[in-house]
């Protein structure tokens, strides 16, 4: 049992990474997907591996989740909710996603309004029962439901669940007992938060996509229990953590962002091993970046996400900013005269101008060849060759559009893709009150490496790391994972009126909850419990999050813990207000397995300095330069080079920029930094 | 002008304003601040000319160019020192109506004043002779709360203790206003703080020639839009149904005159102005027909004062649409704001139909509640707003449920409003067949239902459309009415507030008492339908009676569709 698998399904490739653990060998391949049966892909992809027997777990990244959500092909989902309340999901919030967009039309929910239906219960805003749930009602209400041969999922929401799932609860039990066939999501269990649209969103969410990826993954578990004979496949989470297959399939929903987290997760690994306290990680591929930041050894999470505008899935985790900025993006000039790039993308077919498969616009990776940062020989390990004409053609039509040399088209086309990355970068750091000099910069995905000094340059970062495997590094990053269940709930209290025995078993229960999560899954080993409260000054709207370290509240922690409130308000906007009632709003328990991690093979110190293979003309923004071209594969640790230089391997390429310096350091990262 | 250094600032600058948002969403204290997102953030240059603006609120976006230059009369930029931070809320000073409280700052850079960080917010609670602001029955500006002229409330970083006390001795939420300045202030510290560190890194000359260019670039794409618009003279009326106090319509007319890359926007011939609320200042009016004409034109363009240069109004002083102090106005910036700026889009519809859409709901419904919350011994204010259908396109059918068009508020969530406020929400509906039939059917109206439940509450509006219907468009039909209904408890009777109340207005009155066992409706307009209902395909009729957006009885009578023989 010598082997760890990391497979990334990705819509076009998967990503295979295998760590063995005597030699701490890492092996890495791709194989093409198979979208319409993504179990078949990653047994081809398997075949290839030459140690099944030897396997000891594989963990999973896919994407089936995410897109039977965004290709709208989930389940037929029965709504259930409060009376009078039917709408909430149809209302949304009310608000716009463009203000000056007259032709943006609404984003519909993900159930038909035919399938709402309404049960007399009310709670009040203490969880009080004001109405009570008629058993008999519901007892008919699942019959008819389960009758309706189109309804293949149940979603039940009522209103102040959160504080009491009393009702909810009742609704699962009748239809276990009248509907046992069909899978039925509550919002307590699924997430116990308040403000109901958000709630909603999510719960019917998991409903939606819980049978398609519930046969799914069972047609994935019966080939692999076939092909390689192992029991221990788990899937990652977007919490960044793994769970078992059967754990997926019944809340599929915490599979919303699956894939991404590996490299962020990977990410924490390494920032941790350099000793990098703040570190931002951005993956740049085809047609998105993705970017995150870790701080403290912690990745930041989010319960603010939304898989499309308008349609929020809020449960916790890793907090991954998209955007659609890659390779691929498309140059266009926009009806002011002003140069755009992006978000259309050329995609993989026909893909940018230089793939030579039809494309005639002219993209991020056009620029890059035509600047001389990607090698025409050596793309892709030289796999594929790339047409410098028609990237020459593409651009030059678009520089006599601007009445510009094609030269300086090419370097305004990477400046405004950088840009666009900035944007991102300022996103997750200025945006949330970080300052990018106290940053690392990790730069992956296929694309990320090319722009990485040019990133740094324009924010402020310091220094950056292009890791080993950048093209692979989700996949990779899954080698790294632990399991974790997270787990929220709603609770106010007031520092005025503080009930010090709710609070503490409420936050017992969280923890109990959790734990109990991971035991069902087998994970009883080495865990780890962090607890933290969202707090705010009464008459706010937004919390910030702070860990505490004990189980029971008492007078003497409780105290302090106001205290800290107003340090850390004032630490994140500037101000705090003494004095002030302070409020909690949600308590939340996180519970992670730690499981047994690789240990990285360390570098044969360098003898000497690297050779260049070759010396190249690079264009940089202040101008053409003459610079030595080195293949990754051949640098050793403690080797350092000046740039301007280029560091090429096979599926990726460092560009260094003037001015600054690469390091190898001894698990063969690079380290790049200012002057 | 450099291009990619152009875009760089642009997008710098619109993160900044963004972050500054960002701030205010996540300190603020009101509803309407944090749940609602009533606010904008922006940058300006040294003359007031907006560069750079994140979109929030787009009533205040309009309202920023003549706001800021308003204030530097009164405090000439050499008298502002850095550190000084300067509010402003007064409607006679280019304000837009008194709970719209302006923050800016100075930003100072090696000595030289660069810019201003500006951020314009919602206070729900302003004094005045309602909780909340809505005082539908005032008559003139003194009843609508505290006026602000532009003061320093900080000044060189340490704050002016009288004037935050006159701030806070005049309101009803005292601790509440307290956190939504402290919170608006903290944004402009941040605005300041950051475009002083993004001029340290282009110079500062980079940034002076740098905006100049992107109003420049606006400007140019703006003309370029008006001029794809057939020249010629482009008539609209609208009305508001009565202001509050005399049962009678106000018309807002509009003819716009468009020639080659230019428009002037004329409202000659509106009524004149109204003794209750409902009156615009022109910094209203401007934001209003700004906020129309950027609908109807390429919705990327950057947006700063360039964009506004090819532009040029006409409002009579004296008229609804450029009120005379000392007239009331709270309800210009919200009611008569989207009257006006629906009527631009009326009238160019036939120029520019793929841009165009019927009349949306084009009220907030502006439903302002207060009174005393024992358990945590302080009066409370809440101002709310409710969703309207929006109108029919050329390519679909009208979103439903959506704020109005001056605001991008995001509806209060029930379990947020029953934490916060003594009412029960019974329901809160999608009402069936309020949307206008159509080609495309114009977008469904909210309804809700409440009920007190605990104490008194002291109630207020300032809502319109609940005698005139929003308009269709090329023969599309006009969206359902808007009202407001009271049951009190014990009866089975619902009234309106002239029945139970006595009030002249049915949609703006002041200071109703709502009792425990008393319940409220709340319904707002819907829709306008965009053309001819029989053009309407005849598939997506039978999916909106399956889906219940519309009646079998009303798909007939409208459409000539027979559920039962077409099914």
């Amino acid at each position: 049992m010598r082997y760890m698998l990391g497979v990334d399904v990705g819509g076009t490739f998967t990503d295979f990474v295998a760590y063995d653990s005597q030699t701490k060998d890492i092996n890495v391949w791709k194989r093409m997907s198979v979208p319409r049966d993504p179990g078949e892909g990653i047994v081809r992809g398997l075949a290839q591996f030459e140690h099944q027997p030897d396997i000891r777990n594989i963990r999973l990244g896919t994407t089936i989740a995410t897109n039977a959500i965004l290709e709208r092909k989930g389940a037929c989902v029965a709504f259930l909710t409060t009376s009078g309340f039917r709408d909430v999901v149809f209302i949304q919030r009310g608000n716009r996603k463009y203000h000056y967009d007259i032709n943006w039309v609404k984003p519909k929910p993900l159930v038909k309004r035919r399938h709402c239906r309404e049960v007399a219960e009310r709670l009040d805003s203490q969880g009080n029962i004001m109405a009570a749930a008629n058993e008999g009602e519901l007892r008919g209400l699942a019959r008819a439901i389960a009758a309706d041969k189109e309804i293949e999922a149940v979603a039940v929401v009522f209103l102040f669940s959160y504080i009491n799932p009393v009702h909810e609860r009742l609704v699962q039990r009748i239809f276990a007992e009248e509907a046992p066939e069909l899978p039925v999501s509550i919002s307590y269990d699924v997430l116990p938060k308040w403000k109901e649209y958000e709630r909603a969103s999510t719960t019917i969410a998991d409903a939606y996509i819980k049978p398609i990826v519930a046969a799914q993954l069972g047609t994935m578990a019966e080939k692999l229990e076939r092909s390689v004979g192992t029991r221990k496949v788990s899937v990652i989470k977007s919490n960044g953590g793994e769970m078992t297959l059967q754990a997926a399939a019944s809340a599929p929903i915490h599979m919303a962002v699956s894939g991404p987290t590996g490299g962020v997760v990977a990410g924490r690994h390494i920032a941790k091993l350099l000793g990098i306290d703040s570190l931002v990680t951005i993956d740049m591929g085809g047609t998105s970046t993705d970017v995150s930041t870790i701080v403290g050894g912690q990745e930041s999470f989010t319960t603010g996400f939304e898989i499309e505008w308008g349609l929020p899935i809020q449960i916790p985790m890793i907090d991954i900013r998209t955007i659609g900025a890659g390779g691929g993006s498309i140059a266009w000039i926009d009806k002011g005269g002003m140069l755009r790039v992006g978000p259309q993308s050329a995609g993989a077919a026909p893909g940018p101008a230089c793939y030579g498969a039809g494309g005639t616009d002219a993209t991020v990776t056009d620029a890059n060849l035509l600047l001389g940062r990607l090698n025409p020989a050596y793309f892709l390990g030289g796999s594929m060759a790339l047409d410098v004409t028609a990237a020459e053609s593409a651009m030059a039509r678009l520089a006599d559009r601007l009445g510009k040399p094609a030269e300086e088209t090419a370097m305004s086309v990477l400046r405004i893709a950088n840009t666009n990355m900035i944007g991102a970068l300022r996103s997750v750091l200025i945006e949330r009150g970080l300052d990018p000099r106290d940053f690392t910069l990790m730069s992956f995905g296929g694309a990320g490496p090319l722009h990485v000094s040019d990133l740094i340059e324009e924010m402020g970062i310091p220094r950056a790391v292009v890791p080993n495997h950048p093209g692979q590094f989700s996949a990779y990053g899954f080698i790294l994972t632990d399991a974790r269940v997270d787990r929220h709930r709603t609770l106010q209290l007031t520092s005025k009126r503080f009930d010090r025995e709710r609070a503490t078993e409420v936050l017992k229960t969280l923890i109990e909850e959790a734990l109990e999560d991971l035991r069902a899954q087998g994970y009883a080993e080495n865990v780890q419990i962090f607890r933290s409260l969202e707090m705010r000054y009464l008459g706010q709207n937004y919390e910030l999050e702070l860990p505490i370290a004990f189980d029971t509240f008492s007078p003497e922690n409780t105290t302090a813990l106001w205290e800290q409130f107003h340090v850390a308000h004032r630490a994140r906007f500037g101000f705090d207000i003494p004095g002030e009632v302070i409020e909690i709003v949600n308590f939340s328990a996180t519970v992670v397995s730690i499981t047994p991690k690789p240990v990285f093979r360390e570098l044969e110190p360098a003898a000497g300095d690297p050779e260049p293979i070759e010396t190249r003309l690079v264009h940089f923004i202040d101008g053409r330069k003459s610079v030595p071209v080195y293949r990754r594969d051949a640098l050793s640790a403690n080797h350092s080079i000046a740039g301007p230089a280029i560091v090429e391997e096979i599926a990726s390429v460092t560009v260094l920029n003037p001015g600054h310096r690469l390091f190898v350091d001894r698990f063969g990262n690079m380290v790049i930094e200012r002057a | 002008m450099d291009i990619v250094t152009m875009n760089l600032l642009d997008s710098t600058m619109v993160s900044i304003c963004r972050e500054m948002g960002i701030t205010l969403m996540k300190t603020s204290y009101s509803t309407i601040f944090n749940e609602a997102l009533d606010f904008t953030c922006a940058l300006a240059d040294t003359a007031g000319d907006m560069i750079a603006v994140a979109e929030f609120c787009p009533a205040q976006i309009g309202g920023m160019p003549l706001l800021i230059k308003s204030c530097a009369q009164e405090i000439p930029t050499s008298a502002m020192e850095e550190g000084d931070v300067i509010v402003h809320n007064d409607p006679y000073r280019g304000g837009l109506h008194t709970p719209e409280h302006t923050f800016f700052k100075p930003v100072f850079y090696d000595g030289d004043l660069m810019g201003f960080a500006v951020s314009i917010g919602h206070i729900a609670e302003v004094g005045g002779m309602v909780p909340g602001a809505f005082a539908g029955e005032a008559t003139e500006i003194f009843h609508e709360g505290l006026r602000v002229p532009p003061l320093k409330i900080i000044k060189r970083g340490q704050d002016v203790e009288e004037v935050w006390k006159v701030l806070l001795a005049n309101v009803r939420t005292p601790r509440y206003n307290y956190g939504d300045l402290r919170a608006l202030i903290s944004s402009v510290d941040l605005g300041e703080q950051r475009l002083r560190m993004m001029i340290g890194k282009y110079g500062k000359e980079v940034f002076r020639q740098t905006t100049r260019d992107l109003m420049d670039y606006s400007e140019r794409r703006m003309r370029a839009e008006i001029a794809s618009i057939p020249d010629g003279i482009y008539r609209f009326q609208d009305v508001v149904e009565n202001d509050g106090i005399e049962e009678r319509e106000y018309a807002i007319r509009v003819a716009a005159y468009v020639q080659g890359d230019e428009i002037v926007v004329d409202y000659t011939g509106s009524s004149p102005q109204a003794r209750g609320p409902i009156n615009a200042t022109l910094g209203v009016t401007w934001s209003a027909t700004y906020n129309g004409l950027l609908h109807l034109t390429d919705p990327t363009i950057p947006k700063n004062s360039g964009c506004f240069r090819p532009v040029k109004i006409v409002a009579p002083p004296g008229t609804v649409v450029n009120v005379d102090y000392p007239g009331p106005e709270v309800g210009g910036n919200t009611e008569t704001h989207p009257r006006i700026a629906g009527a631009v889009i009326g009238a160019l519809a036939p120029a520019v139909p793929h841009r165009a859409m019927a009349a949306e709901g084009s009220t907030h419904i502006n439903f302002v509640f207060g009174g005393y919350d024992e358990q945590n011994d302080e009066y409370f204010a809440c101002y709310d707003i409710e969703m309207v259908g929006w109108g029919g396109r050329l390519a679909a059918d009208g979103n439903d449920g959506q704020d109005s068009i001056n605001g991008n508020c995001r509806a209060m969530p029930v379990e947020v409003f029953e934490t916060r406020y003594p009412w029960r929400i019974e329901e809160w509906r999608l009402l069936t067949d309020s949307g206008g039939a159509g080609t495309h059917r114009g977008g469904l109206a909210t309804g809700k239902r409440l009920l007190c439940c605990k104490t008194d509450i002291t109630v207020s509006q300032m809502t319109d459309r609940h005698r005139i219907k929003p308009w269709g468009f090329g023969g599309g039909k006009e969206g359902a009415n808007g009202a407001t209904l009271i049951r009190r408890a014990g009866s089975t009777k619902w009234q309106t507030v002239v029945e139970a109340f006595n009030k002249r207005s049915s949609s703006k009155y002041a200071n109703i008492t709502i009792r425990p066992g008393d319940r409220l409706q709340l319904i707002a307009p819907g829709g306008g339908g965009w053309g001819d209902p029989a053009e309407r395909d005849r598939a997506a009729i039978r999916e909106d009676i399956r889906e219940g957006y519309v009646s079998a009885e009303r798909a007939f009578k409208d459409y000539g569709f027979q559920a039962n023989k077409e099914d």
